[in-house]
């Protein structure tokens, strides 16, 4: 056994144009599925019974279905049921986003729930709106708690991205498919991206611990 | 636009459907089963802090934590043959990765659970004259066992979930299946929101079972 890693460093370029598609799905899913997630965990929290029922059964669907079936079911079988057309792209945002956006919801929910009742009390006693009380007094206390677990997950839907490649979505995965394709050296191409992804989430991962054991100095405990 | 639902193609196919379910409960069975037990002796020798353990320990849980499932599953079945001469089976790779996988994520769990055990355990185990090993066994891994019981159950879910990336090496299961009934009979909304109930009807009652978990834990710790 040989290893020859010619074939991969002449085919760098498109493993970085593969790595440029991941982040770019990773960041669009987490900028619509923080969002999404926090209009989840208020509508599950809220009083009135079918509005709270309708969000936990999405929650918890999403939670419960793998993220590849639901992946199929947005590029397969939602282009025909409501007649638009999904590019690979399209519907890997979308499945990302809401499928991100259920574990949000939890999060979001998990850190305001965590806030203590006299916070709610106080603010309805200067005069606020539980609407007022949610965003300027509970919110900002929920969401430094939830730091944490929000980076957490984060990484994990990084993770969940390699997923575009089986609906031929140029990420770095099927990039690397690609290249072992062409190069017939599998070997040298899928331990090369391995490194990649592992540079890249153990870098974010070291960066979360970091942000953690900031938090917990400054007096505050994890949630979720 | 206006779609007829046809769920009849579906029921006739049902064994199509059953034989894939059983892939799955065989891949989850293994790579479950591999998967914690093989986390319980990462976990403690990453608990141990040995030199000679702890660098290897460390260096394994890192690697399987910080790369993607799929990315090691590709890795089993294209490049792993090629390194050792061993052909790896779709079975075989998509096994190995999930369970290397789940014990890295769970040696974590586990190593959480032991140092969340009160050093005084400890000491007391050696009171008494008890060794390392039978005071891990005896006193501290009952506790710590009880304390991850609702952590493990999660990364269990997420185990089964998983097992759908091993049709990606075109292993024989549920999410396969229903890709095969979808090209031979042109529907995949039904084929495909048929694999979403199935997961969904299976996952539910564990996790409702989870959250019935924790609060029984959490009431007879108290």
């Amino acid at each position: 056994m040989e290893w020859n890693f010619a074939p991969v460093i002449v085919s760098l370029d498109l493993l970085l144009l593969g790595l440029v598609n991941t982040l770019k799905v990773t960041g669009l899913a987490l900028s619509l599925g923080v969002p999404l997630g926090l209009i989840l965990a208020l509508s599950r929290l809220s009083r009135q019974r079918p509005v709270s029922m309708v969000s936990a059964f999405i929650i918890e669907f999403f939670r419960t279905t793998p993220p590849l079936v639901q992946l199929f079911w947005f590029f397969f079988a939602f282009p025909i049921l409501f007649g638009i057309n999904m590019t690979p792209f399209t519907a890997a945002v979308v499945t990302f986003s809401i499928q991100s956006s259920a574990f949000f919801a939890e999060i979001f929910r998990g850190g305001i729930q965590s806030i203590d009742h006299g916070q709610w009390e106080g603010a309805k006693a200067i005069g606020m709106t539980r609407n007022q009380s949610l965003r300027r007094v509970i919110l900002p206390q929920a969401v430094k708690r939830m730091i944490p677990a929000f980076m957490e997950r984060s990484i994990e839907l990084l993770k969940t991205t390699t997923l575009v490649s089986t609906i031929a979505y140029a990420d770095l995965m099927y990039q690397a498919n690609d290249i072992a394709q062409r190069t017939f050296r599998p070997l040298e191409v899928y331990t090369v991206v391995a490194l990649i992804y592992f540079v890249l989430i153990f870098g974010f991962s070291q960066l979360s611990i970091m942000v953690e054991r900031r938090l917990a100095k400054s007096g505050e405990g994890t949630v979720g | 636009m206006e779609h007829n639902w046809d769920f009849a193609t579906i029921f006739t196919n049902w064994r199509v459907y059953w034989v894939g379910l059983q892939g799955t409960l065989l891949m989850f069975g293994v790579t479950a089963t591999l998967g914690m037990c093989g986390g319980l002796i990462i976990g403690i020798l990453r608990y141990i802090r040995h030199p000679a353990a702890a660098w290897p320990a460390r260096a394994f849980v890192e690697v399987f934590r910080n790369t993607p499932v799929l990315v090691q599953i590709i890795w089993f079945y294209y490049a792993f043959p090629i390194l050792t001469g061993i052909e790896t089976s779709p079975f075989v790779a998509a096994a190995l990765g999930i369970s290397l996988n789940t014990m890295a994520f769970s040696a974590e769990i586990y190593r959480a659970g032991i140092q969340s055990i009160d050093k005084g355990q400890w000491e007391a185990g050696k009171a008494i004259g008890m060794d390392f090993a039978q005071t891990m066994r005896r006193v501290i891994l009952p506790v710590a066992l009880k304390r991850v019981l609702p952590a493990l159950t999660n990364r269990g879910i997420e185990v089964f979930k998983m097992s759908t990336l091993a049709s990606v090496v075109a292993y024989v299961e549920t999410l396969n299946q229903a890709k095969l009934i979808a090209d031979l009979n042109y529907n995949p909304i039904e084929s495909y929101t048929a694999v979403a109930l199935i997961f969904f009807v299976v996952l539910y009652p564990v996790v409702q079972g989870t959250y019935a978990l924790e609060r029984v834990l959490n009431r007879s710790d108290r």
